[in-house]
């Protein structure tokens, strides 16, 4: 089994939800407390599991805004669990997902460099790293409905940009998306094989964004509604 | 050659003051490790993008230095060159010496410097850090064991075995160093195997220039003769190394301007980055090899004691210089995670990402360089490391044995 998850930049609309809805799960949860700095002040931060990405396709006006979730994407070789010294980072063989022992990492941070995707968050006030579980200690958790045991992010996203399933079984909806979708991993050529995949934004006719040049019935559709305007 | 060492009387004022002196730098290094550990580390400049800030900048100049410190021994032991034997036990002690306060930073500046007995005891062989552990203790041990070699009388034939195992040793352990960056694929600024052998040349510029520091002062503040042979042949030992050193930077650098995809990075530390072009160029080139070399072949200042000092203390500063500008600035720079395209976030992303170091960094700092120069001051005090004199007679007699 490869746990992980296929998140669909084509409906990603990159409004925070799940990062939040990650923060609030996991701040209570088995890696938490989530450490604030300076939560009400003048430059707050802290510790996230999920982080939203926006970079920019093509030149502007002729461009597009991506927004791109990022979290662990539970390597297959994780250099994360590579460079561990003590072996604090470690790969699930069950369900290859990947995690960090809070009472075994003795805060060398070392894993952060190695990670190319960032996606490793030192809490300096535990002194520990962290990051994402995939809701470890909610996937599993039978005494939660069936539907209910994903990941916080998947089931908060209003777009249902997030999948969640098994990407080592074929005939799973994640597995199917990314076939069909020609879903891609980040950074393939690093050959650390992340198990999170991105289904790319589909081709749309581009917008016109010069000076719109009405037909007839564009102007008639105009005058009523200046007339219902009145 | 019959050489006579002695320990350093240690009864005055001055001994004991500057013991004193190093013992204070030393608490306030642990004081501010304590504080660090109590409010945790967001009272230092380290962020999630700069996680190893000025404590490693002072951790792994300590610790490259040391191997560095110990190949004024090899080359008496090992290359046979019989001029260097007097010092070679000063060499061991400082080579000890370093390695200890480097490795206090190392370990206190942990995230849990409380769980140091997880990395003592449970091991993932794959990571290069785990290897790291063992080719520290195995170079205590390795030293240690020359140094009793040299320094009881019964042990002397081992010394040549003794010496050129403690040879290969630190070779293994600056490797071990220089790939804890080299290995990281995921930064622009790393994954090399030239930053192997380019910490190797390092070391010997930056442990020889705390040797001739160390010398100096020992046989100064003691009143013992130094010859001036003795310490300019040093100094073109330390011209040579920088000049290595110089070599390699240039390599190492031509190679990624060479590869476009690279570009971005050398852009950086080399012309936009800030601090750390200013860093590279002021620092690193001119204060750490540039002025050097001219103090040490300038008609002008050649044959000066003085001059010497003053190389072998900018070799050091020009080495604090190369290792901010390699651990904070290889950090300092964006990730590439999205090649060619303009990335924005709330959290620094396709930005450089800043860092100032906070006096708690700087303090633990100097707690290691303190301890390293208490225990070779102590040391000098305690065996009988120092010959009694290094005069140029004494080396004139080495030579003539030797040829």
């Amino acid at each position: 089994m490869r746990l992980g998850l296929v998140i669909d930049l084509d409906v990603c609309v990159g409004c925070h939800a799940c990062a939040v809805a990650c923060k609030e799960w996991n701040a209570s949860g088995t890696t938490g407390p989530l450490s604030d700095y300076q939560p009400y002040g003048a430059e707050p931060s802290g510790v996230w599991f999920n982080r939203i990405r926006h970079y920019e396709v093509g030149e502007y006006p002729d461009s597009k805004t991506v927004n791109f979730p990022m979290s662990c994407m539970h390597c297959e070789d994780a250099d994360c669990v590579t460079v561990c010294p003590t072996g604090a980072s470690y790969k699930r063989t069950g369900d290859g997902i990947v995690l960090v022992d809070q009472n075994r990492c003795m805060g060398c941070n070392y894993c952060a460099w190695a990670c190319p995707y960032g996606a490793r968050e030192l809490d300096r006030s535990s002194g520990t790293m962290k990051k994402c579980t995939l809701c470890v200690d909610r996937i599993y958790d039978q005494a939660l409905p069936v539907e209910e045991r994903q990941p916080a992010c998947v089931l908060t996203c209003p777009a249902h940009a997030r999948m969640f399933g098994d990407l080592d079984d074929p005939q799973s909806a994640v597995s199917m998306a990314v076939r069909e979708r020609g879903g891609y991993q980040l950074l393939p050529e690093l050959g650390y094989n992340p198990t999170n995949h991105y289904l790319p934004p589909r081709k749309h006719k581009p917008i016109p964004t010069g000076e719109v040049v009405y037909g007839a019935w564009a102007k008639v559709k105009k005058l009523v509604n200046r007339v219902v305007k009145r | 050659m019959h050489v006579v060492y002695r320990e350093l009387e240690g009864r005055s004022k001055a001994y004991w003051a500057l013991l004193l002196g190093l013992g204070a730098v030393l608490l306030l290094g642990l004081f501010a490790a304590h504080t660090m550990e109590e409010r945790g580390h967001i009272i230092t400049g380290m962020t999630n993008q700069i996680v190893w800030g000025m404590p490693h900048v002072f951790a792994v100049f300590l610790i490259v230095a040391a191997s560095g410190a110990l190949n004024v021994a090899s080359i008496a032991s090992v290359f046979g060159k019989t001029a260097y034997k007097p010092l070679a036990p000063l060499s061991g002690l400082v080579a000890i010496a370093l390695l200890a306060g480097g490795l206090m930073v190392l370990m206190l500046d942990l995230g849990r410097p409380d769980r140091l007995l997880v990395a003592a005891t449970v091991y993932n062989f794959k990571s290069v850090f785990a290897w790291n552990v063992f080719l520290y203790t195995g170079f205590f041990t390795f030293v240690i064991i020359y140094l009793w070699t040299m320094m009881e009388r019964k042990m002397n034939p081992y010394t040549k075995a003794a010496g050129f195992a403690a040879f290969i040793w630190r070779l293994v352990l600056t490797t071990g160093t220089g790939s804890i960056f080299g290995f990281l694929v995921a930064r622009t600024a790393y994954d090399s195997a030239l930053l192997a052998p380019m910490f190797i040349i390092f070391s010997f510029a930056y442990g020889l220039a705390v040797f001739n520091l160390v010398l100096m002062a020992a046989y100064r503040g003691s009143g013992r003769p130094l010859g001036d042979r003795m310490l300019f042949r040093l100094g073109k030992l330390l011209a040579v190394f920088v000049g290595a050193s110089f070599y390699f930077v240039l390599v190492y650098h031509l190679t990624n301007l060479y590869f476009t995809k690279n570009h971005g990075f050398e852009r950086f530390i080399l012309l936009d980055g800030g601090i750390y072009p200013l860093l590279f160029w002021g620092g690193q080139i001119v204060v750490g090899y540039l002025i050097p070399l001219l103090l040490i072949f300038a008609p002008a200042t050649r044959n000066s004691r003085t001059a010497l000092a003053a190389a072998s203390l900018l070799v050091i500063l020009g080495a604090f210089a190369q290792m901010y500008v390699t651990i904070i600035g290889g950090q300092a720079y964006p990730l590439p995670l999205f090649p060619g395209m303009q990335v924005s976030s709330t959290f620094y992303d396709g930005v450089v990402h800043p860092y100032t170091p906070s006096g708690w960094e700087i303090m633990l700092g100097f707690g290691g360089v303190a301890l390293s120069l208490a225990i070779v001051v102590f040391g000098l005090k305690i065996l009988r490391f120092l010959p009694e004199s290094l005069s140029d007679d004494q080396h004139m007699e080495a030579q003539h044995q030797a040829a």
